[in-house]
């Protein structure tokens, strides 16, 4: 297998920067810049990756970087957007890039306003299932049975994660899409796509945390991977809110494989598990009806 | 960092970073290092000829066939020959054999000896000899010719005596021209007589000169007079008329030699090499054929393939089954063979395998006109001096010293019967240290190992894909000829083949640590990789994710 992006070394992004060892959402910004190149402007709310991009004076992108209020990233990406097309500049991408909590919980309104006017923005959801920057407390993204600081041992999450790629895909903007950074061309050719759309993009990114997650830094890609050949997160898009595609077949692989590799999942029994299987399975074959149309 | 004398009034309405992360030497945070470790891959541990397999086979996917085949010649001179009759356990080692089949690396050694000497060796440079020091060589088996190559490449002179009236030992005369043709033997021979090797053949040691002869005229001798004394079978009427030496049978097929008392009901016995050639071979000369074998399948010492081929030919093969008694007619000719049943008891005998044992009153007569014997060869110790002989075999070390100066040793003689590609790579080490002996050179070091296990690799990013298969002469074309059976790949199969290769342990570039590095400090540059430890931070991805374990963590310490 060869990298097709591999083959163009230039980087976006600096070392340096204040991400864990082996953090998915500060790959997942490598990768996104990767696909977009330099003119890009990037809006960031509260999350990890104000952090990550170092604390002033410091900056790690080569390109400019907002940073905002936690459930303002939408609404602020519209605004650059707005002040680009009074200004003519056209040839410049926003892209607004928050965590799950950013996006699924506080962030949801503003979201769904510019998903509703279908403003030019790329929104990226980075998804580490949890609010990792403020010490892993669950989110709506966080999965059913997973272990954070608020729902310890046997209080683990009881509810199911909220599907956010659902919800957006109901606004009926041009472009919805999955991605994980175990699969990193099929990432960058998602956000080329998004920025050829005519309006809103959304991208929803599987980005592993191995400190909330509690699991080896160096599974990061692996965990990634897994996610998707245990179904668990599929790969696929949905144009115009109603066209559904499915961008990998899946290796089929028992979610049992992805989930003993991380601690916050070591309590669970065979029960329990049973039960994310079935949930797993449930919905895969509901997005392959879709995708059949 | 700039410096900062900014008055207030300058200040923008929103602070506005100055200065990158690259400040920020995240390495400090490291407790593990990653470090480009390339590991040797098994296949090349487990070839006896420690041939770089990885490498050539990585040659090939390239299509760089003649670097591919240099490669070879660096271990083994004889790629054509191994290619061909080689047990090749480096596939037993190989890696992808735990995740689909193991690489055909035997089909793409044979294609690359092939290509040497079809289109390589004609213009390849041939090596002055400077003839101060001599060497002789007795017998011209892969060892003795092994050694006598890598002589000639460094410029010593070699004389060969053979006792037989052509080169290749077993493999010109033993093993059958079905499964090596003479003219593959032939062109591999040809690398040493263009080179000015000298071949004395019909000179006998023990008979027509003895060691000591060679000792005052050559500055070293290599003894490489194989193992091919056939052993007894120790029962009654052994020396009735019919009763053949296995060795000595396929000797006067493959010299053309006529056979008095070749019949037509022919029974072997043994289970190696030899009795599978001589049944193959008398059934290829008209005979019904049975072979003996007092173990079972799994026990035979033959190569794998040559008894499943030997099955498919119609041969058929009594297991647990020994003989007793010889049964001859009045004109002292072989009538039939009294056989035994056999079981294997619990008892584990020296070869390590379950010793069998008579089943008593399980006796029966199976009738036949020829009997071959091939329970295993010995060597042929009564022309040698007793310094240098140990109870079966020749004393020496590794390297082929003996306790008589000047005289070194290798090969079956004093492996006692082994492999062909066990006694090449035995020649080249005696050469190596007979250089060393005559010319002070240096012996090449042994190259340390650190092991790449099928458990070390990431096979994510490896497909199911099927192993090449070679083309076989169907069995009802075989009948009454000696054509070969196995045919060489073409070079669009070994390109295809050499693609499965998970190339274990050495890097190919497939990009990976740099693709996934989280903190860019993996760098890529004109092909090469080099991680930037003043960022790395030790996550150790990199590692995880290379395919074929080229990189390794290190505890940040023990730097
Ligand atoms: C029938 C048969 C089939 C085999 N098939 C395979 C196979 O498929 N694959 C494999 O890996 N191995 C096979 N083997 C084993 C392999 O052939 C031997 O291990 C190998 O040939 C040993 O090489 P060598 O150079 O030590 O000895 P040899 O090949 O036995 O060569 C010894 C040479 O010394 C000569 N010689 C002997 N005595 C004297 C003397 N007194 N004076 C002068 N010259 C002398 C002989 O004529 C011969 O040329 C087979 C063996 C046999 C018998
Ligand atoms: C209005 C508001 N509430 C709470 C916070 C504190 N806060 C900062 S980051 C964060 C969690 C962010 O979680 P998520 O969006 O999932 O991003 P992550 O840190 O996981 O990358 C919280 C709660 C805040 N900055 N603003
Ligand atoms: S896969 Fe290739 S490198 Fe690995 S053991 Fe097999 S032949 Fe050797
Ligand atoms: S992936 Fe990058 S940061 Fe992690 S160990 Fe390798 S070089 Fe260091
Ligand atoms: S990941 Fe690929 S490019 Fe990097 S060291 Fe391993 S083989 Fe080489
Ligand atoms: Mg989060």
């Amino acid at each position: 297998m060869k990298w097709q992006y591999a083959n163009n070394t230039e980087e976006y992004m600096n070392p340096g920067h204040l991400a864990c060892p082996g953090c998915g959402g500060a790959y997942a910004m490598r990768l996104a810049l990767k696909a977009l190149g330099k003119n890009t402007i990037v809006v960031i709310p509260a999350c990890c990756w104000s952090i990550i991009d170092g604390p002033f004076p410091l900056h790690c992108i080569k390109v400019p970087l907002y940073h905002t209020a936690f459930e303002t990233a939408a609404v602020v990406a519209s605004g650059i957007r707005a002040a680009l097309e009074v200004k003519g500049k056209r040839d410049i991408e926003v892209l607004a890039f928050a965590g799950d909590g950013g996006t699924l919980d506080i962030g949801i309104q503003a979201l769904s306003a510019v998903c509703e006017r279908n403003d030019k923005i790329i929104y990226a959801c980075y998804d580490n299932e949890a609010y990792m920057n403020t010490g892993i407390q669950r989110s709506s993204a966080t999965p059913y049975g997973a272990w954070t600081t608020t729902t310890p041992r046997e209080d683990f999450k009881k509810e199911r994660k909220k599907n956010i790629t659902e919800i957006i895909a109901a606004h009926r903007i041009p472009y919805v899409a999955t991605a994980s950074i175990g699969f990193p061309d099929d990432l960058i050719v998602k956000f080329k796509k998004a920025k050829e759309a005519k309006g809103t993009a959304f991208i929803h990114i599987f980005a592993p945390c191995p400190t909330g997650w509690r699991m080896a830094p160096e599974l990061m890609i692996t965990i990634a991977q897994l996610a998707v050949d245990c179904k668990i997160f599929p790969l696929y898009e949905v144009f115009d809110g109603v066209k559904y595609v499915i961008n990998y077949q899946p290796k089929n692989i028992p979610v049992q494989e992805y989930l003993k590799l991380q601690g916050r999942f070591s309590h669970l029994t065979e029960e329990e598990i049973e039960i994310i299987q079935k949930e797993v399975d449930f919905n895969w074959e509901l997005l392959v009806k879709k995708a059949k149309g | 960092m700039k410096k900062l004398d900014l008055k207030v009034k300058d200040y923008p309405e929103l602070a506005i970073s100055w200065e990158t992360t690259l400040i920020n030497k995240t390495g400090t945070w490291r407790t593990f290092y990653p470090k480009y470790f390339p590991k040797t891959p098994p296949c090349n541990y487990y070839c006896p000829a420690n041939e770089n397999i990885q490498k050539y086979i990585a040659l090939s996917l390239k299509g760089e066939f003649e670097e591919a085949y240099f490669t070879i010649l660096e271990k083994n001179p004889f790629p054509s020959i191994t290619g061909r009759v080689c047990y090749h356990p480096c596939e037993i080692g190989c890696n992808r054999g735990n995740f689909d089949e193991s690489i055909a690396i035997h089909a793409i050694e044979r294609f690359l000896g092939d290509y040497g000497i079809n289109f390589v060796e004609s213009k390849r440079k041939i090596e002055k000899l400077t003839f101060d020091k001599k060497v002789a060589i007795i017998g011209s088996g892969p060892a003795g010719l092994s050694c006598a190559y890598y002589l000639l490449l460094k410029g010593v002179g070699v004389t060969i005596f053979e006792k037989e009236s052509y080169p290749g030992g077993i493999l010109f005369y033993g093993i059958p021209a079905y499964r090596l043709p003479k003219e593959i033997v032939k062109r591999e021979v040809e690398k040493l007589t263009k080179r000015g090797a000298e071949f004395i053949f019909n000179k006998e040691l023990g008979k027509d000169f003895s060691l000591d002869d060679l000792t005052k005229k050559y500055d070293a001798v290599f003894l490489a007079i194989g193992a091919q004394i056939e052993q007894e079978l120790g029962v009654l009427n052994e020396d009735a008329n019919g009763v053949l030496m296995g060795l000595d049978f396929l000797k006067a097929i493959n010299l053309k030699r006529k056979i008095k008392y070749f019949g037509k009901n022919v029974l072997v016995i043994g289970g190696g090499n030899t009795a599978i050639d001589c049944a193959r071979v008398a059934l290829r000369k008209g005979a019904k054929v049975k072979i003996l074998y007092r173990r079972t399948k799994e026990e035979m010492p033959a190569i794998r393939e040559e008894v499943e081929e030997a099955l498919k030919e119609g041969i058929e093969i009594l297991f647990l089954t020994a003989p007793s008694k010889i049964i001859k007619d009045k004109k002292e000719r072989v009538k039939g063979l009294e056989c035994v049943k056999m079981k294997l008891s619990e008892e584990v005998d020296e070869s390590g395998r379950r010793k069998p044992i008579p089943i008593k009153n399980s006796n029966f007569v199976i009738k036949c006109d020829t009997i071959i014997k091939a329970i295993g060869e010995k060597v042929d110790l009564a022309i040698l001096p007793k310094e240098i002989i140990g109870k079966r075999t020749v004393l020496a070390d590794e390297y082929g010293k003996t306790n008589i100066d000047k005289i070194f040793a290798g090969g079956d003689c004093v492996t006692g019967p082994k492999t062909v590609v066990e006694a090449i790579a035995y020649g080249r080490r005696a050469a190596y240290f007979i250089l060393n002996y005559l010319k002070n050179f240096e012996i090449p070091k042994k190259e340390s190992v650190s092991l790449v296990n099928y458990e070390n690799l990431n096979t994510y990013y490896f497909e199911k894909q099927k192993r090449i298969e070679e083309d076989r002469l169907p069995v009802n074309k075989r009948k009454r000829n000696f054509k070969e059976i196995v045919a060489t790949l073409t070079d669009q199969d070994v390109k295809y083949e050499a693609g499965r290769c998970f190339s274990c342990g050495v890097c190919n570039n497939c990009d990976n640590c740099y693709v996934f590095c989280p903190d860019l400090a993996v760098l890529k540059k004109n092909g090469e990789y080099e991680i930037l430890y003043d960022y790395c931070k030790g996550c150790g991805v990199c590692a995880h994710e290379c395919p074929r374990n080229v990189i390794s963590m290190f505890f940040e310490e023990e730097k």
